[in-house]
């Protein structure tokens, strides 16, 4: 099934990607954030804070934030 | 905001993406616009070098040659500017419901956000803030939807201290990594410029507020470190460490005005501990400043002293010894040999050097001026 997935990491694009059925937001951060924490990021699903073992449904809208960002001067 | 206040912000906000939108269009439009004009520079440069070789003009094919090379050499860098523009011409414009979603999601985010319809500002409050244990406050992000359109010229929002705690030493800093209410945003300005275009305000305004909570100590308007300043002994005025001087022997940190350098060993000493060469009023570390006249003992720095004395007490020596020397020439010659024999009755005797016996012939003798014995 097809979801959005906003990444804000780095460039911060959006892309349609395909997702097994049954794949929680947990396996889905893991499979696309590798090596990262779930703690350094704010997950939204269309727009909503959801349970980690929340199982994603078609056309739902991932955003993926991270909470620490460094500035510069 | 309520419902009603919710959809009409969420039109104001679809407004300025459009105008974004079409920004982006006339952004496109002008670099193709000045690649046509190089390109057709080049057409007729081409031309004249086709007539300038046609009579061998060969001054002028070098000259066409050489326009053609300039124009050549801006190509690349105008047509790399067209295919960035070009890549990113095309963003995904929201609904109005689904900019209304992204507005309603903002409320549920962030404690206190608020519409200013008079300058038409967007604004998402933080909660109070402190990185490392230095308290910074609560921080308004203002997005200014009618500069919105001019993303790619300037910024379009601020973001301003609710609660000011700025550094010591500059006020315009009240965040580590926001000077003049404007954020450097580092890592984070592609992301937030993508959410800007595509109008994601959740997503912009956290990002923000990620850069608020995040401190980065290599690359602060000023440290926090130095954020509470250094205050110097001496005057108490407020400095960060990079300009502050500490003292050699009493070690307080000073400012570059109640700092001094000792003139003869070139160490830095504050006011208290410095003392001053009585001769030339230069300044002297404590150690140096132990050195005096041996006659008048007055404070002299190396310069000053000369064999020991100060240039007072030196100058009275020399001339002592010179009276001396002329004294003790007067003596001698008072001293000297009696001018062509005894002299009779104890006359007086001559003055002056010995004369010479016999110089000038035979019998004869210098005279010289002065009494002659009687």
């Amino acid at each position: 099934m097809k979801i959005l997935f906003i990444n804000n990491s780095g460039g911060g694009f959006a892309d349609y990607l395909d997702v097994n059925d049954q794949t929680t937001v947990a396996q889905f951060f893991k499979d696309k954030m590798l090596g990262e924490q779930p703690e350094d990021y704010l997950i939204r699903v269309n727009r909503q804070p959801v349970p980690r073992d929340y199982v994603l449904q078609a056309n739902d809208r991932v955003t993926i934030t991270p909470t620490k960002i460094e500035g510069a001067a | 905001m309520n419902d009603k206040e919710l959809v009409r912000v969420a039109g104001t906000i679809e407004s300025a993406l459009r105008q974004l939108r079409k920004s982006r269009y006339m952004r496109c439009a002008a670099q193709l616009s000045l690649f046509a004009g190089t390109m057709r520079n080049l057409i007729g440069d081409s031309r004249k070098l086709a007539v300038a070789m046609s009579r061998d003009w060969f001054a002028a094919a070098e000259h066409s040659c050489k326009a053609v090379s300039r124009q050549l050499g801006e190509i690349p860098f105008l047509a790399s500017n067209i295919q960035s523009l070009l890549d990113r011409r095309h963003r995904e414009m929201p609904t109005l419901s689904a900019i209304a979603a992204d507005l309603w999601a903002l409320q549920q985010e962030f404690d206190e956000v608020d519409f200013n319809g008079e300058d038409n500002t967007l604004c998402a409050v933080t909660e109070a803030i402190s990185l490392e244990d230095i308290y910074l406050g609560p921080f308004r992000i203002a997005l200014h939807l009618d500069t919105l359109h001019e993303l790619y010229q300037k910024v379009p929002y601020f973001v301003i201290a609710v609660d000011p705690h700025p550094a010591a030493t500059d006020d315009a800093v009240t965040h580590p990594h926001v000077s003049h209410d404007v954020v450097c945003e580092g890592d984070g300005a592609a992301a937030i410029r993508t959410a800007l275009e595509t109008g994601r305000l959740v997503d912009f305004f956290t990002m923000v507020r990620s850069i608020l909570t995040t401190y980065n100590p290599d690359s602060p308007y000023v440290s926090l470190a130095d954020w509470e300043g250094v205050p110097c002994y001496e005057c108490g005025y407020v400095m960060d460490s990079e300009n502050s001087y500490s003292c050699t022997y009493c070690e307080n940190a000073v400012c570059d005005e109640c700092s001094a350098v000792c003139v003869t060993c070139g160490e830095i000493v504050c006011k208290s501990c410095a003392g001053t060469c009585e001769i030339c009023e230069s300044s002297l570390c404590p150690q140096c400043a132990k050195k005096k006249c041996s006659e008048c003992e007055s404070v002299c720095c190396g310069s000053c002293l000369d064999d020991g004395l100060c240039p007072d007490c030196k100058e009275e020596r020399d001339n002592h010894e010179e009276e001396t020397e002329d004294n003790q020439d007067a003596t001698t010659d008072q001293e000297g040999s009696v001018l062509g024999g005894r002299l009779a009755d104890g006359g007086q005797r001559a003055y002056g050097s010995y004369a010479t016996l016999q110089p000038h012939g035979v019998g004869q003798a210098p005279v010289f001026p002065g009494p002659v014995g009687q």
